[in-house]
């Protein structure tokens, strides 16, 4: 598949979404699998977007790609904003406390990393670089 | 994203239909019904999602929002939630603030 360059405010999320579907179909993910990949990637990109861009005034691209091989379906979304590493939030406590007790800041990073098999964060000249593995079913 | 909410309100009962798919983007949409039904001070809060295919954490979010906007006694109703995105209210502990029903009998109405 083409990398998509997409400039970084909500609007992208659905045609992002709609790449990460393409892929996993390619990938022959099952429907599950997609719906979690999907997901994960809606996540961190609206964090990138809201957190790394809007909300600081910055305007940028984010770069999403797709790399298939015999055993995996990997995601990379790449943008320029502040480094951001999303591994070093902590899970979302207090999971079973009552809803206005909820502390929701951590949500959708804990969605993301808990839906991929790996997850992966690197900065590197310039780039947030965000990776989502997903394993392919066995082919038959 | 395909999405729409409307709301209905009958007898101090909001029922909020939901569907497409629900994510960041679309979020203030459904808040927006939300308040309009803590406008109208409803006692019970009705989300019809079975033509809702995605929700992400916006969504979730969204519950928090309704919570702080109607007070905690109301209670929210999900009804026929798809199953990926019943998976994700569980995931993240929502199903203990929610309660989620596969059916809403206007004339028989389940109990809190």
């Amino acid at each position: 598949m083409q990398a998509l360059t997409i400039p970084a405010n909500l609007d992208a999320l659905e045609p992002i979404g709609q790449y990460v579907l393409e892929a996993a179909t390619q990938a022959g993910l099952e429907r599950k699998a997609a719906y979690r990949l999907r997901l994960a990637v809606d996540e961190i990109v609206t964090n990138i977007i809201v957190h790394g861009y809007n909300e600081v005034g910055l305007e940028g691209d984010v770069v999403m790609r797709a790399d298939l091989n015999a055993d995996a379906l990997t995601i990379i979304v790449e943008d320029t904003a502040q480094p951001f590493d999303p591994r070093v939030r902590p899970d979302p406590a207090n999971l079973d406390r009552p809803l206005e007790e909820r502390d929701i800041g951590g949500l959708g990073v804990f969605l993301a990393i808990k839906g991929v098999d790996e997850f992966d964060y690197e900065y590197a000249n310039g780039y947030n670089r965000n990776s989502f593995v997903m394993h392919r079913p066995a082919q038959g | 994203m395909a999405f729409t909410a409307t709301l209905e309100v009958k007898n101090e009962v909001a029922f909020v239909t939901i569907t497409g798919e629900l994510d960041a983007s679309v979020a203030p949409q459904f808040r927006t019904q939300i308040e309009a039904a803590a406008a109208q001070h409803v006692k019970r809060l009705v989300l019809r999602m079975d033509d809702l295919s995605y929700m992400a954490s916006a969504g979730l979010r969204s519950l928090v929002f309704a919570k702080q906007k109607m007070g905690s006694g109301v209670d929210i109703f999900m009804v026929a939630v798809q199953e990926p995105v019943a998976e994700t209210i569980k995931m993240t502990g929502f199903d203990n603030s929610v309660i989620m029903v596969p059916s809403y009998d206007e004339a028989n109405p389940p109990s809190a």
